[in-house]
Formats: structure tokens, C-alpha cells, sequence
């Protein structure tokens, strides 16, 4: 039953991931009738003929000899053998291994901050339910308010200069070794947590208050519903009325939002990583962009695109088994 | 022409009202009397700032502390007054705001009326639209769009509208779905008005109060969005913005100076400014929406720049709204 709902979701998937791949492919071609000339911008003292060979080259190098056509069938094919092309730097690495060199170090951070303000923002989402309209649950409100206005940025500035600089308690910049001389030992595990500690600070604060206000909300929703009563009229004990019936459906809201920053766990910490200097793929990005390594750039805005779409699947689909309704909508 | 006049008069008190209402409101009064500040400061930078931070002339020793002269100290990169830097970016941050803001109201409204209204194939090609814009990562595209067409803010405000009528037209819509079978926009088709009469004269001022509500939470959006790609370097670099101040605060290493009033003062600037326009647009929404009155939920905003904000917004007025009809 639920299988055509699987299969027409996948095929979306698949055709939002052709438009995003489209795009990237363009993009740099716009407002240039040589791609070349946006991947290699002429310089001032080189002359035309010259100019000429070094265009030669790039094209060849970059795959940008042909029609525009053949030159975006060879993108496809290559992008379905999973090779996003050459970058610009030195030695010319293949673009999906400075990714995945990378992908690492953001998933630490991300998953990390991601896992703490979930179960912290659960735990007081579910407090302040329970002291609905107390000062507590006012307390949250307000921190909601005043988190949602703050930028992250601005609160990781904060805390690097009093953490950081003023009392030393944490490094404000992360160990530049700390990549090229991690080994699997204890020690190094903790200099990485040591190192990791302002960013996962600063970008947890606003997760725990977000996630603490949806887990109030749909527990106070939930607890106000009908089979709640008739729970609690039924004899149910307490334990099962709050694990079976009241939590189990308050789920829902908050698994959309965990969701949410699933698709967001790569590309969403750009601003953090570049604060507290961290190897990760947001540094990457805002480098290629700062040395205009195009292959590079559309390489990590395909890879994002492609996580953060397989993500929504997945979550889509985890979704549709918590709640049944989903797929019995789309039968219908 | 008569009725042109009368129209005119009735909006006007019908805005009259609404401020009013506003201003009866404690934290909308908070909201308005904040932004009416940083507009009225925007506008006079001019003569409040003591120093033009734009004239090369009046730059001064680099990193001074703060001083009956310079208020702020100066900036370390450059000698600026920090002082007049932030009188000045207001300019920035509230133009840009305000400007994406009403373009935003303005495409998503009408795109979202015409694809509820409209239905079929309009609503068809619309809808698929924002599902896909929708889906895609917003930040680093809006990187690669700034890098090819250049940092003026005339590209970076168009791509903040470009990647933000998705989540209004969405939310106009399906009001749209709802008024479309009421009994006076059935009457006007009756009685033979033309589609495009009905859309402007009879659903758009239905949908009006989502309207000024999201613009108002938009801007406060934009202005971080804003403010954040400064920071990253990517907005325009001959402008004087918050976002740029905290950049440079930084990358001058004002932190190992420690000169920490030149990282609070644009800090608090973002801050008091994003939160003026969310109060502005919560208590808008408390107005329109008594049910919801002193239940305002979680007002989920993005933290990732990216504008998905708006969606977790209505979900949790969702929410909210089913926990208001079950108290009742």
C-alpha cells in the first residue's frame, strides 16, 4: 500500500537532485560565452596568443572542449561514476576527495551539537510542559525569543572572546595539527573534543531552545487530546500514559524538525567553521569561493544537495512509518 | 475618482486602527517604538554619527579605546569610528530588510493568490517550483550566485527574494483554497466580476493579515541573512554593515586585543534590530489571531541562513493553534 507513496517520492527525489545538477552545471557558464574564460579570467600581462593556449589547456583539463551539450553529457556521465571533477588547487586533486577529507571533521561537529541539543532540548521541552505557565515555561518562551533574534555568529564571537581569550578556557581557534596528527588514541580524541568545544557551544544554545519549545508545544498539544482522556479514564498508569500515548505522538513534530537539521548537518555550520577555524567542508567552500575554484564549488553544491535530498527521503519516509496518515492521504 | 478618494479614506482608517492596535499591544509597542528608532537613525545617520565613517579624511589612529571623542574607540583595521560605523550600517541592514521584505510580500502574494485561486496548470507549475526551490540549499547557491554577478546589493537582494516567496505563497495559498468557496467571493463571480477583479479586490484583502505578519518576520530574517553573509565576506565590500564590523572586529584580531566593544556594539546592533521586527510581527499576528493570544509557541526561526525559518514558523503555529482549539 505504502509502496506507490515510496516509489513516487524517490522519483521526486531523483528529479529535484536532476534540476539542482542542472544548475550548478550553468551557473558558471552564465553571462560568459566561454566557460573558459569564467574558469580562467584572462590576465593583464599575458597576451592574446598566449591567452589562447592557456584556454586550450583549461579546456582540456576541465572537460570544457565541445558543444555545450557534450560537454554537459560528459558531466552526467562522470557525475554517475561518482567523479565531480578536478580542482584548481595544486596537484590537482579530484574534487569528491577534498570532500570526503573534510566531510569528517563537519560531521563531529554537526552530529555532535545536534545529538546534545536534542536530548537537552527534549528533556527541558518536556519540563516546561509539565510547568505550563509557570515561570519556567515563561523563562523558555522569552529564551526563544531573544535566541531566535541572536545570530549564531555573533554568539560564537562571544563566547571565543570571553571562553577563548578572556578566561582561556577553551581554544578559540581550532589546533591547525589536530587533523594531520589524529591518530585513534585517547589522546587524540580528547584534543579533538577540547578543540571542538566553543563551536559545539555556540551552535548548540539555539538548538536546545528550538527544540525545547517544539517538544513543549506538541507535549501540551498531545496531553490536551481526546484519547489522552480516555486513557487516563481507561485505568492506564501514569508511566504508560506519558511513554505510550503522550510521547509516542509528540514524536512526530519533533522528529520533523530533527529532520530538518539532518539535511542541514553539511552545509549549515559554514559560519561556525569559519569562526573557530575548523577543517570542515563549510572552510572548504568559502575557500573555493575566495580562489573562484569553480569545480570545486559546484562539486560541494551537488554533494550538499544530494545529502540534504536523501536526507528528506529518509525522513520522509521514517515519517510515514511513525504516522500512518501519511501514506493513507496519498492512496486515497 | 469619487471612489478612489473614499477607498483611500477607509484604508486610511482602517491602518490608523490597526496601529492602534499596535500600540495597545505591550510588546508591539516594544517592536514599534524600536524599529521607529532605527528608522528614524538610519535616516539621520548623517547628523547623529559624529564622524563620516565613508570620508578617508577623517580616519584616526587605529584601535583607540573608548573616549569622550570617539565613543566607541576606533576600528582596528582601519581607524574608523566605531561609533558612527554603527549609526551608519543601520542604513544597511534596515534598506536591506525592508526592501526584500516588501518584494517578498509582494511576489509571494500575488503568486500564491493566483496559484490558489487560478488552480490547474498555474497552481501545478507554481507549486512544483517552490517544492524544488524549496529543497535546495540555500546559502552556498546564493554564494556562487554573489560570486559570479558581483557583491552590490542590488544581486544580493534579489537573490534573498529569489529564495524567499517560496514559504508565503505557500502559507497565501491554502487560505487562498479556503476563501475561494466562501459565499461573498462566490457572490462577486456571480455577479460576473472578472478573475482578476476577484483576485485583487476580494481574496487578496483576505489574505492581508498573513501578509503583513510574514513581512514583518521576513525582514527580521533577512537581516540576519544579510548580517551573516557580510560576516562571511560576501556581501558588499564598500558598504559600511554590521556584519562587515563584526568581520573585521575578528580579522583584527580585537579579540586578542581585547577590545570587546567592538564585537558587541554591531552584535547588539543585529540583535536589537531582528528582535524589534519579530516582536513587531508576533504581536501582529497576536492581534489578528486572538485564539492565539498569550500562547505565542515556539517561533522556531532559522539559524542556518537559510529561509526554511518560515516553514518551522507555521508548523509551530500549527501546533499551537491545534493545543488553543483543544483549551477551549
Amino acid at each position: 500500500m505504502g509502496k506507490i507513496y515510496i516509489v513516487k517520492r524517490i522519483l521526486y527525489t531523483v528529479f529535484v537532485f536532476a534540476v539542482v545538477v542542472t544548475l550548478c552545471f550553468f551557473i558558471p557558464r552564465i553571462g560568459v560565452d566561454d566557460p573558459c574564460s569564467r574558469y580562467y579570467p584572462a590576465q593583464g600581462n599575458m597576451s592574446d596568443a598566449q591567452y589562447e593556449v592557456i584556454k586550450e589547456l583549461t579546456r582540456e583539463q576541465y572537460g570544457l572542449d565541445g558543444t555545450t551539450w557534450s560537454q554537459f553529457c560528459r558531466y552526467i556521465s562522470n557525475l554517475c561514476k561518482g567523479d565531480l571533477g578536478t580542482s584548481y588547487q595544486s596537484g590537482s586533486p579530484k574534487v569528491i576527495d577534498l570532500i570526503f577529507a573534510r566531510l569528517p571533521w563537519t560531521l563531529v561537529l554537526s552530529v555532535s551539537s545536534m545529538l546534545i541539543s536534542l536530548f537537552f532540548g527534549m528533556l527541558i521541552g518536556a519540563f516546561c510542559a509539565w510547568k505550563r505557565g509557570g515561570w519556567q515555561d515563561r523563562a523558555l518562551m522569552n529564551a526563544s525569543t531573544i535566541t531566535t533574534a541572536l545570530p549564531a555568529f555573533f554568539l560564537a564571537l562571544l563566547l571565543a572572546f570571553f571562553l577563548g581569550f578572556q578566561w582561556e578556557i577553551f581554544p578559540a581557534y581550532t589546533d591547525q595539527n589536530m587533523v594531520s596528527s589524529f591518530r585513534w588514541n585517547a589522546k587524540s580524541v580528547l584534543n579533538v573534543a577540547y578543540n571542538a568545544a566553543l563551536p559545539v557551544i555556540s551552535s548548540v544554545i539555539g538548538g536546545i531552545i528550538s527544540y525545547a519549545q517544539s517538544t513543549r508545544n506538541s507535549v501540551i498539544a498531545v496531553s490536551n487530546e481526546n484519547f489522552i482522556i480516555t486513557a487516563k479514564a481507561k485505568g492506564v498508569s501514569n508511566t504508560a500514559v506519558i511513554y505510550k500515548h503522550t510521547l509516542r505522538n509528540a514524536m512526530l513534530p519533533i522528529a520533523t524538525s530533527l529532520g530538518m537539521s539532518i539535511s542541514g548537518l553539511i552545509g549549515g555550520s559554514v559560519v561556525i567553521e569559519q569562526i573557530f577555524n575548523w577543517n570542515g567542508v563549510g572552510t572548504l567552500f568559502l575557500e573555493a569561493n575566495n580562489t573562484n575554484d569553480y569545480p570545486l564549488m559546484m562539486g560541494i553544491m551537488i554533494f550538499l544537495s544530494a545529502f540534504a535530498l536523501v536526507a528528506n527521503l529518509v525522513t520522509d519516509l521514517c515519517y510515514s512509518l511513525l504516522d500512518p496518515r501519511v501514506t493513507l492521504g496519498e492512496k486515497r | 475618482m469619487k471612489s478612489k478618494v473614499e477607498n483611500l479614506k477607509i484604508l486610511k482608517n482602517k491602518s490608523g486602527a490597526f496601529v492602534r492596535k499596535i500600540w495597545k499591544h505591550r510588546q508591539g509597542r516594544i517592536g514599534m517604538i524600536v524599529v521607529l528608532l532605527l528608522v528614524l537613525t538610519a535616516v539621520f545617520a548623517k547628523w547623529i554619527a559624529p564622524y563620516d565613517p565613508y570620508d578617508v579624511t577623517q580616519r584616526v589612529d587605529k584601535g583607540l579605546s573608548p573616549s569622550l571623542t570617539h565613543l566607541l574607540g576606533t576600528s582596528i583595521t582601519t581607524g574608523q569610528d566605531v561609533f558612527s560605523m554603527l549609526i551608519y550600517g543601520t542604513r544597511v541592514s534596515l534598506s536591506v530588510g525592508i526592501i526584500t521584505g516588501l518584494a517578498i510580500a509582494v511576489l509571494g502574494s500575488v503568486l500564491g493568490v493566483a496559484a490558489g485561486y487560478l488552480g490547474g496548470i498555474v497552481d501545478m507549475v507554481l507549486m512544483r517550483i517552490v517544492d524544488i526551490m524549496i529543497v535546495i540549499p540555500t546559502l552556498p547557491l546564493t554564494i556562487v550566485i554573489t560570486n559570479i554577478f558581483g557583491h552590490s546589493y542590488v544581486v544580493i537582494v534579489l537573490v534573498f527574494v529569489l529564495f524567499g516567496w517560496q514559504s508565503l505563497s505557500r502559507v497565501v495559498r491554502s487560505q487562498v483554497l479556503l476563501l475561494k468557496n466562501s459565499d461573498y467571493v462566490k457572490a462577486a463571480e456571480l455577479a460576473g466580476a472578472g478573475k482578476k477583479y476577484i483576485m485583487f479586490r476580494h481574496i487578496l484583502p483576505g489574505v492581508s493579515h498573513l501578509v503583513v505578519m510574514n513581512t514583518a518576520l521576513t525582514c527580521a530574517g533577512i537581516m540576519i541573512a544579510e548580517a551573516g553573509l557580510s560576516f562571511l565576506g560576501l556581501g558588499n565590500p564598500t558598504a559600511i554593515s554590521w556584519g562587515k564590523m563584526l568581520a573585521d572586529a575578528q580579522s583584527g584580531g580585537s579579540m586578542l586585543f581585547g577590545h570587546w566593544w567592538t564585537i558587541l556594539a554591531p552584535g547588539i546592533g543585529i540583535f536589537l534590530s531582528v528582535f524589534a521586527f519579530m516582536r513587531l510581527g508576533l504581536a501582529i499576528e497576536e492581534i489578528l489571531n486572538p485564539k492565539m493570544k498569550r500562547k505565542s509557541g515556539a517561533y522556531v526561526m532559522h539559524r542556518q541562513l537559510n529561509h526554511r525559518y518560515l516553514e518551522e514558523v507555521f508548523q509551530s503555529m500549527n501546533d499551537v493553534e491545534t493545543g488553543g482549539t483543544a483549551d477551549e
